[in-house]
């Protein structure tokens, strides 16, 4: 299934936009960094258009973005489309009442919180987050979020690195990227 | 007496339940449940005083050229001020007793679920900050990172985020600050920003002002024109430690409690 927005020509420059920075965190790992996209107002404008534009009129209440690079992206999507934001994070940041999902990370696990009342049932949302690799975080995201008796309409990256497998890992949950990295 | 920008806040939406709760995958998870009583008595707040009677702010720019005036009357007029600071303040949630016994969260999530208040809230920031030439709108890892980037888009400025060690994967300057116990670091990506452009910090609250002050000193120790930190709400009771040049919050100024003074921050 091609995820890629390559017919828009927008897409390019913000691909251009994004710092490649090896052996981040560890050896071996090519980091996709995306803060140089954040220096260019009008590519990281382009970045939030083609969210925007995708999802505007579809009935969508929340937006859920992933600590902490889905802080930067899901905010501006939710304002314009006139939807809540509701930040997922790591265990212990929310200060009130939260639900827990565990998830596995290469070596142990990890877990990500939602606060309980943010989300009611019958919501549609949306789970933001930079970018996709194993797809665990955003499984966790989206367990949450149906735990909360909302419907998850699609998740929603800036890259996708697809020799990772991460979209199979969504149990079926569509999955939108602006770019793929391989 | 009052200035016409105070406002009457009360404590509103404090989650007081404790339950089981069972997933469909059949994962059970136990709620944390705060230690807090529903029953809150109004906060009058006043507008924070600090070396400025009455103003909120004071400015020490040494330009006097018009992009630099910045005046608490430049948003829109009082009562709009007013109708919007209303929604705003009503809209974020004080947790007692987190992280720590003694200590009144203030909790910006609540805010960010009202979508008309958080549209406000960035509506006012990016009123007062247009057209002034900012280039740069730098905001705090985490919760900065949610209120800096709509400032940004809207001004056309770039978006630094300010991060704590270790995560930003390029080459950092970084800058210590002290905490209650303690020091932590904060960083910024070299190149992100040049000397000469102008800036702004972004938090969602300013309590001792460490945090502030660190992401100040990175700016500064690279030529940039830091004009005013901006924070969504600010704790007026605390000890500020360090001078900040300018202040300005969205009048959400909350009077706490003595207990305040000395805390980490937040």
């Amino acid at each position: 299934m091609s995820a890629g927005r390559d017919d828009d020509p927008r897409i390019k420059g913000i691909k251009s936009k994004i710092r490649v920075v090896p052996d981040f965190p560890k050896p071996g790992i090519m980091f996709q960094d995306i803060t140089t996209l954040l220096l260019a107002p009008n590519a990281f404008k382009d970045t939030i258009d083609l969210f925007v534009e995708r999802y505007k009129n579809k009935n969508i209440s929340v937006v859920a973005g992933i600590e902490a690079r889905g802080f930067i992206f899901g905010p501006p999507i939710a304002l314009a489309i006139g939807a809540k934001f509701v930040p997922l994070r790591k265990p212990r940041k929310l200060p009130g009442e939260v639900m827990s999902e565990e998830y596995i990370l290469e070596y142990g696990s990890d877990c990500l919180e939602m606060h309980i009342g943010a989300v009611e049932q019958g919501e549609r949302a949306l789970v933001v987050d930079d970018l996709i690799a194993t797809g665990g975080t955003l499984c966790a995201a989206m367990k949450l979020l149906e735990r909360a008796g909302a419907e998850v309409v699609e998740c929603a990256c800036l890259i996708e690195l697809p020799d990772l497998k991460g979209r199979e890992r969504l149990n079926g949950k569509p999955l939108y990227v602006l770019v793929e990295s391989h | 007496s009052l200035t016409g920008n105070s406002l009457k806040i009360s404590r509103v939406n404090i989650v007081s339940k404790k339950f089981q709760r069972h997933s469909p995958s059949g994962n059970s998870v136990t709620l944390k449940s705060p230690n807090t009583s529903t029953n809150f008595q109004p906060i009058h707040s006043t507008v924070t005083g600090g070396a400025d009677s009455g103003e909120t702010h004071s400015t020490v720019l040494s330009t006097e050229s018009a992009r630099d005036q910045l005046r608490p009357d430049m948003a829109a007029s009082p009562d709009v001020i007013d109708g919007r600071i209303a929604g705003i303040s009503a809209a974020i949630r004080v947790i007692p007793d987190f992280p720590k016994p003694g200590i009144l969260f203030q909790d910006i999530t609540t805010l960010l679920l009202d979508p008309k208040a958080f549209k406000d809230t960035i509506d006012l920031f990016v009123e007062r900050y247009k057209d002034k030439d900012i280039s740069v709108v730098a905001g705090i890892e985490a919760r900065g990172f949610i209120f800096g980037p709509p400032i940004a888009l809207a001004i056309g400025a770039k978006f630094v985020p300010m991060r704590k060690p270790n995560k930003l994967p390029g080459e950092v300057i970084s800058e210590e600050y002290s905490l209650e116990y303690g020091t932590d670091k904060m960083e910024m990506h070299v190149g992100a920003v040049q000397a000469g452009e102008r800036a702004l910090v972004i938090d969602d609250l300013i309590a001792t002002g460490g945090t502030l002050c660190a992401a100040i000193s990175l700016l500064e120790r690279v030529g940039v024109h830091v004009l005013e930190c901006a924070c969504v709400i600010e704790l007026a009771d605390l000890k500020v430690w360090f001078y900040l040049s300018i202040t300005f919050v969205v009048r959400v100024c909350l009077v706490l409690p003595d207990s305040f003074a000395g805390c980490p921050l937040i």
